[in-house]
């Protein structure tokens, strides 16, 4: 495998964040990786199915979806990105912080934008 | 004959591609491809062009394949233009039909934004990046041929759509409804939706990759203001593409299920909501511009001081004006809707935040008139594609700012104006910035140079007809043509400006025939480029020979100011590049592997399935993606160690080994 340089340049070491702490283990079986992707899988067709079927009213659907797509994306992160296994987590935050802000940016926008609908139709 | 065969070929071959003209090119088409086969037959070079090229990892050689396949698809995106132009030399022509019209605009966009531009500057990156920062290959090589592939087959599904089955016919950005299956039958739309879908998963991979590459591969000493402004540029472009193409892949995504699953995102009832489809569009496409322009800024910025002979002008505030740039171009996408009727306040907001774009810009442009101020100024190609690049953007970008005024884009919207507009920052700063870089490391990538007379030919007359084409668009545009207009009346007064316009666009077309030939002029009287140095540069890659060995640096060089190379120069410590004998060390480079191609070759063949909606070819085509990861993850054998002897021997050869 290709050598990973070493990088001194990058922060981080210093502080430490228990949430982000560095985990660094490569089993040999990707245990992780397969539960978290059936997890995803499960996941989707739960919040596809909600909404194909209309299990649930209008405003509860919205939140439960939500709240399924958020748990989703810490699966994301933690089992794909690998969030915690890399040297220099607090590097990691102002990445996340940014595409969070650009993220709900862009729903917010969106919501502010297309609002206008509710007034003409 | 059996009533399925005739479905088939009904199908496939519907009345809107068997006109004459695409018979004709269908058949010159398979003529030159019969021709490739057997020259690469008859010189036995099948085997060459799989080992070094087709499974190759190389950057720079897919920095090469890129540039090819763009020059290629500017041939086609031109041809395009010229067609249309044809058709708009004098009132109430019909050398095309309208729906043949709103065909040929349609690839005529797309091809050159997603096909053309994205790839030529992602060939650049490919030849300069890793170079200007002392790296060997790219953070991820095999990722970089994977990206190659799928840009290459996904732009060969979009061309393949006008001989096959039927262009796509609704405009580069494809609005619903009329890109749903009710107004939208045939399959012209969905070969635009895979295509752009597999060539964007390419194109977020590039993003990744440079991003890494940028962050984590630099020479030491090269902190992140000591990179030069092409590096920079190429870091604000990944970063914007990582944030701007999955707001794309969702809105193509779903007009997919609209057409081919009968859902109904933005379809006309059922609870669509069309202008859906615009907004997550234009979240994309504003940065996409954005991710147009920034390259040539970079490539502006080291062309200017190379032929200035002077540093960069005010070389933080350039960073600071890329990066703000970056910003604020995330915030101004509604500009392209303001007529949607969203109300006063969202349309002054980003009318605003448009206006303010031109900030940083105008910083850009004075700091390359700054730099080229009292320096001594060589006209060479590459510089007069950028002296004619200042004028050029500054009436474009002042058009823009005309166009932000919202109450005023309600005359401009929709008008040969906005044309006018686009073309005059796309291709007087995107296509003018890529070929100045095209020029300027062309003797980097090939080791040879692109002969001087000739390219100021070509140069003369792309950016005569360059005016000439767009200027009179301005006055079309407050005479009131509308764009995408198959046709008009007499008696308008519009017939003397679009004249002219047709006759310019033909001037451009000379210039690029002059172009074409310049680079076969000079592959064929070659002028080698023996130092490695044939401008005087500035940055690191032109401390290498020309061209590059494959492992680049033998030693990685230690950089210790901004201009590294040149700061050697000037303290006469150009030696400091070559090897003693005793400081040779084995190098890592990955090894060629065709699982890059297979890997996208199964991504076409799912597509086009998916494009007849053939769900067997679909699920085989998937299978093939599956397949080929699944094989490229268990391959262990995935680099060589060069020997040190190999690495001094090549050294040697080219005379970098101290005595």
């Amino acid at each position: 495998m290709r050598k990973a340089p070493e990088d001194p340049t990058l922060p981080g070491e210093s502080v430490e964040i228990p949430l982000l702490a560095p985990h660094l283990s490569t089993p040999h079986f990707p245990a992780r990786q397969i539960a978290g992707y059936v997890t995803s899988l499960i996941l989707t067709g739960l919040a596809f199915a909600l909404v194909a079927y209309r299990l649930l009213p209008l405003s509860t659907l919205l939140i439960v979806v939500l709240v399924l797509a958020f748990i989703q994306a810490a699966i994301q992160l933690g089992v794909f990105m690998h969030l915690r296994e890399g040297r220099g987590t607090t590097w990691h935050l102002p990445i996340i912080g940014l595409g969070l802000f650009v993220g709900l940016g862009i729903v917010g926008f969106s919501i502010w934008i297309m609002l206008f609908k509710s007034g003409v139709s | 004959m059996h009533s399925w065969l005739i479905h088939l070929i009904k199908l496939l071959f519907p009345p809107q591609v068997l006109l004459p003209d695409i018979i004709g090119i269908d058949i010159g088409l398979t003529l030159s491809a019969l021709a490739i086969v057997v020259y690469l037959t008859k010189t036995h070079r099948w085997g060459w062009l799989w080992k070094e090229w087709l499974t190759t990892v190389d950057h720079k050689r897919i920095g090469i394949m890129y540039i090819i396949a763009a020059l290629i698809m500017l041939f086609r995106g031109g041809v395009d233009a010229l067609m249309l132009r044809s058709q708009l030399i004098v009132p109430n022509a019909h050398f095309m039909g309208a729906q043949q019209y709103d065909e040929v605009f349609t690839t005529h966009g797309t091809v050159m934004i997603f096909f053309m531009a994205m790839p030529f500057f992602f060939g650049l990156f490919n030849v300069a990046v890793p170079l200007m920062i002392g790296a060997r290959d790219v953070a991820f090589p095999r990722l970089n041929a994977i990206s190659f592939w799928l840009f290459a087959f996904g732009a060969a599904l979009f061309n393949i759509s006008f001989s096959i089955g039927g262009s796509p016919s609704a405009g580069w950005f494809s609005y619903p409804p009329y890109s749903e299956l009710q107004f939208n039958p045939g399959v012209g739309e969905n070969y635009y939706l895979l295509a752009l879908q597999v060539s964007g998963i390419g194109s977020i991979a590039t993003g990744i990759n440079f991003l890494v590459t940028i962050l984590k591969l630099r020479a030491p000493g090269m902190t992140l203001m000591k990179m030069p402004l092409f590096v920079w540029s190429a870091l604000v472009t990944s970063t914007l593409i990582l944030f701007a193409f999955p707001p794309l892949t969702v809105a193509l995504g779903l007009t997919m299920l609209d057409r081919l699953f009968g859902a109904s995102f933005f379809t006309l009832g059922r609870e669509g909501m069309p202008m859906m489809y615009a907004n997550l569009f234009w979240i994309f496409g504003h940065p996409e511009v954005y991710i147009l322009i920034m390259p040539a800024f970079g490539i502006f910025s080291e062309v200017v001081p190379t032929f200035s002979r002077k540093p960069l002008f005010g070389y933080e505030a350039m960073v600071i004006s890329l990066l703000a740039i970056t910003f604020l171009s995330y915030g101004v996408w509604v500009h392209h809707f303001f007529e949607m009727g969203a109300g006063p306040g969202v349309n002054v907001f980003f009318g605003l935040s448009t206006m303010l774009i031109a900030i940083p810009t105008g910083v850009k442009m004075f700091n390359w008139i700054f730099t080229m101020w009292g320096g001594r100024i060589r006209l060479t190609v590459p510089m007069l594609w950028q002296l004619g690049f200042i004028p050029t953007f500054v009436v474009g970008g002042a058009s823009g700012v005309m166009l932000a005024a919202v109450a005023a884009d309600y005359q401009y919207h929709n008008s040969y104006f906005v044309i006018a507009h686009f073309h005059n920052v796309i291709v007087g700063g995107t296509v003018f910035g890529l070929l100045s870089g095209l020029y300027y490391w062309w003797p980097k990538m090939f080791g040879w140079k692109l002969n001087e007379r000739q390219g100021r030919w070509a140069f003369a007359f792309f950016f005569t007809g360059f005016w000439l084409t767009f200027m009179p668009q301005y006055f079309l545009g407050f005479e009131g043509m509308t764009r995408r207009m198959a046709s008009y009346p007499a008696g308008l007064g519009w017939g003397g400006l679009n004249a002219m316009s047709t006759i310019g666009a033909f001037i451009m077309g000379i210039g690029f025939v002059i172009l074409v030939y310049n680079i076969a002029w000079s592959r064929l009287h070659p002028e080698w480029d023996t130092t490695g140095d044939p401008w005087d540069g500035r940055t690191l890659e032109w401390s290498l020979p020309s061209p590059a060995p494959a492992y680049n640096f033998a030693r990685i060089p230690e950089v210790h100011e901004r201009d590294a190379w040149w700061s050697l120069k000037q303290a006469g410590k150009t030696d400091a590049v070559k090897l003693s004998p005793d400081q040779v060390e084995p190098i890592h480079i990955p090894k060629n592997t065709p699982m890059p191609i297979l890997l996208a070759a199964s991504f076409f063949v799912g597509s086009l399935g998916m494009v007849f909606s053939w769900h067997w070819m679909a699920i085989l085509g998937g299978l093939g993606v599956v397949a080929s990861l699944a094989w490229g993850s268990i391959q262990d054998d995935t680099d060589r160690e060069l020997d040190p002897a190999s690495v001094l021997n090549t050294e040697k050869r080219l005379g970098r080994v101290h005595p």
